[in-house]
């Protein structure tokens, strides 16, 4: 009998593709072109304690095989999220995650004590934004503040498992994993954007306003799978697996990994149909091998 | 909600009709028919080393024909491989995106103002509002980059196409030309497109007009659909805190007198 249901920290995905935070908005926009209904889970766009406007334009630029982004976490705001799309996620048959984003660890708190009273599934912490001038990254680079902001959120969150987002620009990720783990964290994700660069030759000047940006994209996928397989041998918490997913055979390879589930973000633009047609292809791959999609994890073979 | 579709469009033509400028038409066997001028369309590339799609205004339609016509400058790398495609090769392209411009009612008399690649807006607005009167001013860098004169004659009741260098046309910028026109004209509103320093100039050329304009932006886009916010512009809206909104959703089309330039 084939199976494509994944189980993360006692919630049941239908299938394993979740579509990742900042790429899918709160779903109503790609709920035009397909029923989200159709995917595993959506993780929403970042939340903060109040509105927030993000970073001036330009917020994205193009790189080879994958693009930058600096958009700042602008949001609407936890309490607008909880009166508006929290309802409307919440009445669909799809796995939601509320992404949660703060500078300062009261801020977290606040947050997550918000969330912990939501319709949300489950809540991913994100400690790793790379656009925020202050927070954000800072809790996801040392393995002290990851383990010290999972344990915070953790407790004033009770009701809900947490995924805690993890950063590749930190000198040792699986250290970083194992601190989530040791914070309590129900499960990681992994990989954030990587810290990147795009330079205009005429004008000498980044592309991005802010200069910096975070990168994603098929140009990222060999860091993030490389990064999944260290963190898999490193903690027993899921692993949920993201970095530049374009198919179903990209997702098998994150499973082999470690990874129990996956995320797509920036194929999104690409394909706005992308995250479905994903898990509709790796539905018939299952069907064709009569096999249960949870006995890949983690069944990587290394060469002697 | 409407529903939104991703369509396969066949090109028909993608031809060079001035330097770097190019004209593409695109074939739909479903093609949509609630286009409204100043709308645009999100092609993707037929590689993935071009990961985003690039937004295109569409700059005219016909729905008998069932076809769409981009004209877009070569101005990177992806536009190049754009201008590298044969006729007969398929493309995915979601459209119509975004806010078209919308005559109020009581609107007979039009002045279409077009800075450069700007101008690329303008043929669809008589397309979708053949009852109203056109006079049309385009501006452009040189003799070499002007564009779409022979479409906008045909549509148009006057057209003045002018070049700051003077090798084409009347000389000077085109804001300047219009302005001093204006009061004789007295349009009912102006209806622009051009770069952000042309509004800058407009804004002030036509500050002792009482006239509406409004203008279409352009933004580095992501999703094209108001999910990713990556297209921001900021607006300052009466009695509102200044803000940003998305080119891709609340615009491409707005106020001039809202956009925060």
């Amino acid at each position: 009998m084939s199976n494509l249901k994944v189980n993360i920290a006692g919630v049941e995905f239908k299938n394993p593709i979740i579509t990742a935070s900042g790429t899918f908005g709160f779903g109503r926009e790609y709920d035009r072109f397909y029923n989200i209904e159709e995917l595993g889970g959506i993780c929403t766009k970042g939340l903060t304690i109040k509105p927030k406007l993000g970073n001036p334009p330009p917020r994205i630029a193009e790189s080879y095989g994958g693009m930058l982004n600096s958009v700042g976490l602008q949001n609407p705001g936890v309490d607008h999220y909880l009166q508006k799309d929290d309802l409307y996620l919440a009445k669909r048959d799809v796995v939601v995650i509320a992404n949660v984003a703060g500078s300062t660890l009261d801020d977290y708190i606040a947050i997550a004590e918000k969330i912990n009273g939501s319709k949300s599934d489950m809540v991913e912490l994100n400690i790793s934004c790379p656009n925020v001038k202050e927070g954000g990254m800072a809790f996801g680079v040392l393995p002290q503040s990851v383990e010290r902001v999972t344990s915070a959120v953790k407790k004033a969150c009770p009701n809900k498992p947490i995924i805690t987002k993890l950063s590749p620009n930190v000198a040792c990720i699986a250290d970083n994993a194992k601190a989530a783990e040791a914070g309590g964290a129900d499960a990681i994700s992994l990989i954030n954007t990587l810290s990147g660069m795009a330079v205009n030759y005429k004008t000498r000047k980044p592309i991005l306003f802010n200069n910096n940006g975070g990168m994603s994209g098929p140009c990222v996928k060999p860091v993030a799978l490389k990064m999944v397989w260290d963190c898999y041998n490193a903690v027993k918490i899921p692993i949920i697996g993201l970095g530049g997913i374009t198919s179903y055979t990209d997702v098998l390879e994150f499973m082999i990994c470690g990874a129990r589930a996956v995320q797509v973000g920036t194929y999104n633009f690409n394909n706005p149909y992308g995250a479905r047609d994903i898990a509709k292809d790796l539905a018939t791959y299952v069907e064709e091998n009569n096999m249960d999609i949870n006995d890949l994890v983690g069944t990587l073979i290394l060469n002697k | 909600m409407a529903s939104l579709k991703d369509r396969i469009g066949v090109i028909k033509l993608n031809q060079k009709v001035a330097k770097d400028i190019y004209k593409m038409v695109l074939q739909f066997d479903d093609m949509p028919d609630d286009i409204k001028g100043g709308q645009f369309a999100h092609v993707k590339l037929n590689d993935k080393s071009h990961i985003l799609r690039r937004p295109f205004c569409i700059c005219d339609y016909d729905i008998s024909a069932k076809t769409i016509t981009l004209c877009y400058a070569v101005v990177g790398d992806g536009t190049k491989v754009l201008s590298s495609y044969e006729v007969g090769e398929k493309l995915q392209v979601m459209l119509p995106l975004g806010n078209g411009f919308t005559p109020d009612k009581n609107v007979k008399k039009v002045v279409l103002l077009g800075g450069g690649m700007g101008s690329a807006v303008l043929p669809a607005i008589p397309t979708s509002n053949p009852e109203l009167e056109y006079y049309t001013y385009l501006g452009f860098a040189n003799k070499e980059k002007v564009v779409l004169e022979e479409e906008m004659a045909k549509v148009s009741k006057q057209l003045t196409v002018a070049t700051d260098d003077g090798s084409y046309g009347k000389k000077g910028f085109v804001t300047n030309i219009l302005a001093e026109d204006m009061a004789k004209l007295k349009p009912d509103v102006v209806f622009c497109c051009g770069p952000e320093v042309m509004y800058k100039a407009l804004k002030k050329a036509l500050e002792p007009f009482d006239v509406p304009i409004i203008v279409s932006l352009e933004a580095r886009m992501g999703c094209g659909i108001g999910a990713c916010l990556v297209c921001n512009c900021k607006v300052k809206r009466a009695g509102e805190e200044e803000t940003y909104v998305r080119v891709c959703v609340e615009g491409p089309v707005m106020k001039l007198s809202e956009v925060v330039l």
